[in-house]
């Protein structure tokens, strides 16, 4: 009973990670953020890969989940004819043109909406483990 | 067509407490040491919820859902822990009322 509490903790704790990525993502619709270089650059989304946990691993090989890593999105930014912006672009094809952000708001939603379901799920399961684990007491009257 | 061969059937092993009365006189002092570890363990069990407890309130960095859990498991071991002292209380009545 106290593994599978601990496995649907784990899950719990990483939906909940992969929400603060999605609202990362929409807070940051517009938005510029330096890079390793000192460069301004259009915001990418971030998004989570999910490992399984071998910390959490029972006996019978039932594991847990964990956040392996946030990775960032390598796409073409959205460009906006602003030549008056600070940080529009001074030459080349693109001059006077602003890098934006290409966020896909559709397909964040839905993963927010995917984390929420999968948050609600677990939380029905470890439901159903405190249930199996509070009939067992009636084993002893 | 092969032959139904019977399966063998293992016995559900029990879990060995190393329960082993030592002597009609000392018979029950591995049994206590089980008894006390128990006892530690859910103690160690509710102190680490009121730690979870307690960080969350104070604004710590703890995740609301962990916390969560860490009180539940208090609170199953803690229940069966409760059901196995009644359990053992009664068969100690019980062996009081033995008339002799």
């Amino acid at each position: 009973m106290i593994p599978a509490l601990d496995i649907s903790t784990s899950a719990l704790v990483a939906q909940r990670i992969r929400l603060d990525t999605v609202s990362s993502n929409l807070a940051n619709l517009t938005s510029m953020e330096r890079d390793e270089k000192g460069n301004m650059q259009p915001y990418q989304a971030r998004y989570v890969i999910f490992q399984t946990d071998d910390a959490l691993e029972t006996k019978q090989g039932a594991v847990g989940v964990k956040v392996a890593s946030v990775q960032t999105e390598q796409v073409e930014p959205l460009y906006r004819w602003q030549p008056a912006h600070p940080y529009a672009i001074k030459d080349g094809p693109k001059k006077g043109y602003v890098a934006y952000p290409r966020v896909n708001m559709t397909a964040e939603m839905v993963d927010a909406l995917v984390a929420t379901r999968a948050y609600e799920a677990n939380i029905g399961a470890m439901e159903l483990s405190k249930n199996m684990a509070q009939q067992s007491l009636r084993i002893l009257g | 067509m092969t032959p139904i061969t019977s399966l063998p059937l293992t016995p559900p092993v029990a879990p060995s407490l190393g329960i082993q009365p030592q002597g009609a006189a000392g018979g029950g002092q591995p049994f206590k040491n089980i008894l006390l570890e128990a006892l530690n363990q859910v103690n160690s069990m509710q102190s680490e919820a009121n730690e979870a407890v307690q960080q969350l309130v104070t604004g710590g960095d703890v995740n609301p859902a962990e916390v969560l859990t860490t009180l539940q498991k208090a609170d199953i071991s803690f229940r069966m822990m409760l059901q196995i002292r009644n359990k053992l209380v009664a068969a100690y009545q019980e062996v009081n009322n033995i008339r002799i």
